[in-house]
């Protein structure tokens, strides 16, 4: 059997109750959803952050969301992001933003320098960031900075905390203040829905006008299955609460047999090790973890938590590797 | 219609002798002392190795005789034909000589068996003519163009497809080692299939970056652009920087450095003296750089010629740093070695290096 260390997965599988939902929606998929269950659906995310309801827009993926916001956004301004990430700026956005500028993060701190990104502020931008960030899992931005940037009238901010629930660090609380803040979420990772794909935007008030009618239709089983998920999250706590501590452990366990890791603040970590083949050689055991050289820097992989067992496992391939070596 | 792939197939057989007696290689002299020191060949078994894995049957081998390729290949069940003679002691002029008569062949894909200084070699008769295609036997191997094992040389040859990417052919810098310090110089480029799974340093296949040629059109349309006249412009070596001045409408070496004003080429290939004519002639100077692939040096690597002295009468702030998105996305940093500590401080930092004609991206100088 393959083991997916690769896609930043919730390794445990779906509780019983929000199962019994989704498989609710499955018997009606004979019918559209009802627009009071997106309703209370949204009543339960705006709870749930902390933001009225009518400040957030609900989809499949926040992929989608986030390609389209970067697509209606980056319009005449400059899109300001960072190094590595792995944003769908598409070449839509690319012909009408006036500029792209990356700030690179550099090993082996990857620290951001703000004032890099201040001092970039210079006409109207579109910032794009992930906290913390994929794949170094790094948090990026503080209160302070956020400030600053939202400060600026004619600067965008897009932030996407698709791993709020592991880093416990958020924004929402500047929705209400700031219009020209934006953020993603998915229920996909702390919640287990990867396969249903549920993502949402929390809007400042200046993209409302925007979003007003993108069309909001969720399946019947993403709906029902969220919705239940919102109302009775105590397994996605409990789930977050054993990822994060697997990942301690299997960091420390792969920084003994000198593996360089970075650990983070996501629900991955991220590793660097210069032994030849060595994802093709987790690969040959059925391993698959995400090797990041395709598109960064050659000898980063990046590893999400798998059950107990499944880690023990992966450490256990590479301790031989390694000793092969 | 005949779809068999032309492949030719050259070994330099005592490629990686000198690691294991502890030389630095067995270029030229260094061989003789690999074999006082009782070195043993290493290259059989990676050859052996590779062809083992190789799952195609539309492979017609071109190969070099004897112990230069035959001798490996005729275990196995290629069709081949062996191209030219060669003595009991081979050199490098045998590799050369032999390639260009595979060349008269026409073939698709050249795989030569070595280190980087059979990579030179290769780079000296084919350029980027011919895509090829290192297996990594030697003792140095700083250039991207070997397979990052023999087995990952397999699942490049079972993979081929016409796409190539330009890498370049490093080798230690013989000046810098005889003060001392281990470094690469950059020798040339040349064409490898592109597979972004198994070659060294990985820079091809990006979600996020154009095709290479592409992105460093857009890059020397984006200079032209913002070109002032009266201002003398001297561009480093690299292709980014040869597509800058075909833009310009000059030619320009692919390895020197070269100067234009006014979109007339004013130097060539120039040394620190001939930059430094330059530099009491004109007033306004700025140069344009590429980092070196892999290791991101702008400053102290393949453009020595750039000395403390020069780049600080220039200054910094008249530098200007061009790499397509792909090479800089893949670097952790730039970095300078002048070789004067004092320079290397001034031109460290941050700096906007241009990725095209609307793309730019902030990194650290170290």
């Amino acid at each position: 059997m393959i083991l997916k260390f690769n896609t930043n997965e919730n390794p445990f599988s779906l509780v019983a109750h929000v199962q019994k939902a989704a498989i609710k929606g499955l018997k009606e998929i004979n019918r559209y959803s009802e627009l009071k269950y997106l309703y209370e659906f949204k009543t339960l995310l705006g709870n749930y952050n902390n933001v009225p309801s009518d400040n957030i827009v609900v989809n499949h993926g926040s992929d989608l969301l986030l390609r389209e916001f970067i697509n209606i956004f980056s319009k005449d301004r400059k899109i300001i992001t960072v190094n590595p990430s792995f944003f769908p700026i598409s070449k839509y956005a690319l012909q009408q933003a006036r500029k792209l500028t990356k700030i690179q993060l550099s090993p082996p701190d990857f620290k951001f320098n703000h004032h890099l990104l201040l001092n970039e502020l210079n006409e109207p931008s579109l910032i794009v960031i992930d906290n913390p960030n994929n794949p170094t899992g790094k948090i990026l931005a503080d209160d302070n900075l956020v400030e600053k940037i939202l400060q600026n009238e004619n600067t965008l901010l897009l932030i996407d905390e698709a791993y709020y629930e592991f880093s416990g660090q958020t924004f929402a609380a500047m929705i209400k203040k700031y219009p020209n803040l934006a953020i993603t979420r998915t229920m996909d990772k702390a919640f287990s829905l990867a396969g249903l794909r549920l993502g949402y935007l929390l809007i400042g008030d200046f993209f409302k006008d925007h979003f007003s009618d993108f069309p909001a239709f969720l399946s019947k089983p993403t709906l029902f299955a969220a919705t239940e998920a919102l109302k009775n999250p105590v397994y996605m706590t409990a789930n977050v609460n054993k990822i994060m501590s697997e990942k301690t452990r299997l960091g420390n366990e792969l920084a003994q047999i000198g593996i360089q890791v970075f650990q983070g603040s996501a629900n991955f970590i991220l590793i660097k090790s210069n032994l030849p083949d060595f994802g093709k050689r987790l690969m040959d055991a059925e391993i698959l973890i995400k090797d990041l050289s395709d598109e960064w820097i050659e000898g980063f992989y990046r590893i999400s938590m798998g059950l107990p067992e499944e880690n023990n496992a992966l450490l256990s391939i590479i301790t031989k590797i390694c000793a092969d070596d | 219609m005949n779809t068999m792939k032309k492949v030719g197939l050259i070994v330099n057989p005592i490629a990686g002798m000198g690691g294991s007696v502890g030389l630095k290689g067995t270029d030229g002299d260094a061989y003789k002392k690999t074999i006082e020191l009782g070195a043993k060949p290493t290259t059989p078994q990676r050859i052996e190795d590779t062809l083992a894995l190789i799952k195609r049957d539309d492979l017609s081998f071109f190969v070099a005789p004897g112990k230069m390729g035959e001798v490996y290949l005729k275990k196995f069940n290629f069709k081949y034909e062996v191209v030219s003679k060669i003595d009991e002691e081979t050199n490098a002029d045998d590799t050369k000589k032999i390639i260009r008569e595979m060349l008269k062949d026409g073939i698709d894909l050249l795989i030569f068996v070595g280190g980087d200084g059979t990579a030179r070699d290769v780079y000296d008769v084919l350029g980027l003519s011919t895509p090829v295609l290192g297996i990594p036997s030697g003792v140095k191997m700083f250039s991207p163009v070997f397979a990052l094992s023999t087995y990952a040389a397999a699942e490049i040859i079972n993979n081929l497809n016409e796409e190539v990417v330009e890498k370049e052919v490093l080798d230690i810098d013989e000046e810098a080692f005889r003060e001392g310090k281990l470094g690469a110089k950059l020798y040339g480029y040349l064409n490898v299939p592109k597979n972004s799974n198994f070659l060294q340093s990985k820079k091809e296949t990006s979600k996020l970056s154009k095709a290479e040629k592409i992105s460093k059109e857009e890059i020397a349309q984006y200079i032209i652009e913002k070109i002032e006249n009266d201002q003398l412009y001297i561009l480093g070596p690299g292709t980014t920087l040869k597509t800058i001045a075909e833009k310009m409408g000059v030619g320009k070496t692919l390895l020197g450095i070269d100067a234009v004003f006014n979109r007339e080429l004013v130097g060539t290939d120039l040394n620190e003296n001939g930059l430094m004519e330059l530099i009491v002639k004109y007033d306004n100077i700025k140069i344009i750089v590429t980092p070196i692939g892999g290791n991101g040096f702008i400053f102290g690597r393949a453009s020595k010629q750039f000395t403390p002295k020069i780049l600080n009468l220039i200054g910094k702030d008249n530098i200007i740093v061009v790499a397509t998105e792909d090479k800089i996305s893949r670097l952790e940093c730039l970095r300078v070695d002048t070789g004067d500590a004092k320079t290397d401080t001034i031109f460290k930092g941050h700096v906007k290096v241009i990725t095209g004609c609307k793309s730019e991206t902030i990194i650290e100088v170290k």
